[in-house]
C-alpha cells in the first residue's frame, strides 16, 4: 500500500519535471502535459488510436504467443535432453548475439510487408530470451529431488511433469517478461520498417511531422503496453508462487 | 573386549535369518579417476544385513555412510563389488524408504503433498492416498501442519515431513541418513521410540546412519563402526540389549555404559589421528 502511495508521488514529480521542461524547451520540442491530454483525447474521439492498438497488440500477441509455444517447449526439450541441447545451445546463442534488425530485409523479400513479416519480426526478437530461460530452467533442475522422486520409484515422466517443470517455472517467467519487452520493442521496429501501420506507424507519421504532443501520446500508449503485459506475468508469478514464503523476485 | 564381541561375518551360521541386504568388495570413487583427482568414498566394503535387523552405520562424516544408502537403493552403482537387495540387483522403488539427510522436500508442494508424492506409485486411489498420507503425518506430529508449505517449517518439522514421507509406503527396508540429526531432544526421543515400533511391528529392515554413538546404541542391533579416508567398515559390534528397549531405561544398562565408552573412545582416536579432520593430532588431556 505504501509503494502504491510512493509510486503516485514519483509519477506526479515525473510530471512536474516534464511540465518543467516543456516551459523551457524552445520550439515546442517538448509538449505539456496539458496538451499531450488534450492531443490524447483528439485521437481517441477521432478513432485513430484505437486502431492503431489494435493493429499493434494483434501483431504483437501473434508474433509473442508463437514464441512462447516454441520457445517453452524447445528449451525444455534442450534442458532434458542433454545432446539435444548440447547440439542446439551454440546456435541458439550465435542466433540470439545476431541483431535481429538484420534479417528484416530478408524477411522482407520473402514474406512482404504485411502481417506476416511483422509477426515473424517480432517473433524473433520474443523467442530467443524465451527459449534460452527455459533451457537454463530445466538445466537448473534440483538433482537432489530429482534423486528423491527417483528413489520413490516416479517415472521419468512423473519426474519431469512434477519436478523438472516446476522448478523451471521461475526462470520460464522471467523469460517471458524479456521476450514481451523485446516483442514490443520489435512491433515498433516492423512497423516502422514494413508497412507503416499501428502504434510504430503513428510514431513515424507524427515525428515527422513535428506533432509532438500526439507523438507523445503514442509513446506513452506503448509504455502503458508495457506495463500491463508486465503486470499481468507479474500476477501469474504470484500465483504459481504461493509456496514461497516471500516474493523474492521482482 | 568389545571386540571380541560376537560378530555377524557373513558366513552364515544355519540359524540366522537370510541377508536382506549384501555388499560384497564394494568400492566407489566419486569425480575424475583418470587423472588422479577422484575421491575413494568407499574401499572395499563388506557388510550383511539379515531380516528384521535393525543396523547402524555408525562414524564421523566423509567416510561413506550416505554413498551406502545411495548405493544399496540402486541410486549410484558401485565401481566395483556387488551388492545385492533381497537377492536382487537392487533397484529404488516403494518398497525401499529413504530418508535423506537433507530432508529433500518439494518446495511447492505441501506437506501433505510431499507425503503423497511417495505413495502415487502404490496407492492409484486419490482419497486412500491422502488418508494413507495423513496418517504418517499425524504418526510425526504434524497434523496441524498438512496444509503448510515446507518454506513455512522449522528443520526439524522438515525433517519429520522426510521420515513420514519414507514411512508412508510402508517400506520393507528403511534406509535412513541421520534421521533424528536436526530434531529437538525431545521430539528426537519420541520419534525414536515410533520408529523403534513400526520397526517391530513391520520386522522390516532398517539401514540407519547416525553420528550418534547413544542413537545407534539405542536402535541397533549392529552397529557398524566406520572410518574415513577412505571409507571403510572397521568393526561390526552386536549391541545385545533386550527389546522392546522403550520399556526400561536402556541407558542406565551396564552393556550400553561399556559400548558407549569403547564407541566414544575410539571414534574419538579416528577423528584425532585423521589428517583431513579440523582436530588432527589435538591433544585432550593438555592442562588448558
Ligand atoms: N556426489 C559426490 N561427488 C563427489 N564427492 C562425493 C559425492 N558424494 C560423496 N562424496 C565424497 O565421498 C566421501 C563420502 O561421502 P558421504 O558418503 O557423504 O559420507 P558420510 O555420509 O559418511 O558423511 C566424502 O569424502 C565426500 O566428499
Ligand atoms: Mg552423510
Amino acid at each position: 500500500m505504501k509503494i502504491a502511495v510512493y509510486r503516485l508521488l514519483f509519477l506526479a514529480a515525473l510530471i512536474g519535471l516534464w511540465w518543467l521542461a516543456s516551459t523551457q524547451v524552445a520550439r515546442n520540442l517538448v509538449p505539456s502535459p496539458l496538451a499531450t491530454l488534450q492531443a490524447a483525447q483528439r485521437l481517441i474521439a477521432e478513432g485513430r488510436l484505437g486502431t492503431a492498438l489494435f493493429d499493434s497488440l494483434s501483431i504483437y500477441l501473434g508474433g509473442y504467443t508463437v514464441a512462447i509455444f516454441l520457445g517453452v517447449p524447445l528449451g525444455l526439450l534442450m534442458g532434458t535432453i542433454r545432446p539435444l541441447g548440447k547440439t542446439l545451445e551454440i546456435f541458439v546463442y550465435a542466433l540470439s548475439a545476431t541483431p535481429r534488425v538484420a534479417f528484416i530485409p530478408l524477411i522482407i523479400v520473402f514474406l512482404g510487408l504485411g502481417p506476416q513479416a511483422k509477426i515473424l519480426i517480432i517473433f524473433l526478437g520474443a523467442v530467443m530470451p524465451i527459449l534460452i530461460n527455459t533451457y537454463a530452467g530445466a538445466l537448473n533442475s534440483d538433482q537432489d529431488l530429482v534423486e528423491m522422486a527417483r528413489s520413490v520409484g516416479a517415472k521419468r515422466q512423473r519426474i519431469f511433469t512434477q519436478i523438472v517443470l516446476p522448478g523451471a517455472v521461475p526462470f520460464i517467467i522471467v523469460g517471458l517478461r524479456v521476450g514481451a519487452t523485446i516483442g514490443l520493442i520489435n512491433t515498433v521496429v516492423a512497423e516502422l520498417y514494413t508497412a507503416v501501420k499501428g502504434l510504430g506507424g503513428l510514431l513515424a507519421i507524427y515525428g515527422n511531422t513535428f506533432r509532438m504532443a500526439e507523438y507523445f501520446v503514442v509513446v506513452l500508449t506503448l509504455a502503458l503496453v508495457g506495463v500491463v503485459v508486465t503486470e499481468a506475468l507479474r500476477f501469474v508469478e504470484i500465483r504459481l508462487g504461493r509456496w514461497r514464503r516471500s516474493e523474492v523476485i521482482v | 573386549m568389545i571386540g571380541d564381541a560376537p560378530q555377524h561375518t557373513g558366513l552364515a551360521d544355519s540359524e540366522a535369518p537370510a541377508p536382506r541386504i549384501l555388499l560384497r568388495g564394494v568400492s566407489k570413487t566419486f569425480g575424475n579417476q583418470n587423472n588422479g583427482g577422484g575421491t575413494l568414498a568407499l574401499a572395499n566394503v563388506d557388510l550383511t544385513v539379515r531380516d528384521g535387523a535393525f543396523v547402524s552405520l555408525l562414524g564421523p562424516s566423509g567416510c561413506g555412510k550416505t554413498t551406502i544408502l545411495r548405493m544399496v537403493n540402486g541410486l549410484i552403482a558401485p565401481d566395483a563389488g556387488t551388492i545385492t537387495v533381497s537377492g536382487q540387483a537392487p533397484r529404488p522403488g516403494p518398497d525401499m524408504g529413504f530418508v535423506f539427510q537433507s530432508f529433500r522436500l518439494i518446495p511447492w508442494s505441501s506437506v501433505r503433498g510431499n507425503v503423497e508424492f511417495a505413495l502415487v506409485e502404490t496407492i492409484p486411489g486419490k482419497a486412500e492416498r491422502r488418508a494413507r498420507a495423513d496418517r504418517y503425518i499425524e504418526l510425526v506430529g504434524l497434523s496441524r501442519f498438512a496444509d503448510a508449505y515446507p518454506s513455512e517449517l522449522s528443520g526439524g518439522m522438515k525433517q519429520r515431513v522426510a521420515l513420514a514421507r519414507a514411512l508412508a509406503s510402508e517400506p520393507a527396508i528403511l534406509l535412513l541418513d541421520e534421521p533424528f540429526a536436526s530434531i529437538d531432544a525431545q521430539t528426537r526421543e519420541l520419534m525414536q521410540i515410533e520408529l523403534m515400533r513400526l520397526w517391530t511391528l513391520r520386522k522390516s529392515v532398517a539401514l540407519f546412519v547416525t553420528h550418534s554413538v547413544d542413537e545407534a546404541i539405542l536402535l541397533s542391533d549392529q552397529i557398524v563402526l566406520m572410518g574415513p579416508r577412505p571409507g571403510r567398515v572397521l568393526e561390526v559390534i552386536d549391541v545385545g540389549l533386550n527389546r522392546p528397549r522403550w520399556t526400561y531405561d536402556v541407558r542406565a544398562e551396564p552393556r550400553f555404559i561399556e559400548l558407549r565408552s569403547y564407541l566414544w573412545d575410539r571414534i574419538r582416536t579416528l577423528v584425532l589421528t585423521d589428517p583431513q579432520s579440523d582436530f588432527y593430532g589435538r591433544d585432550l588431556s593438555a592442562n588448558i
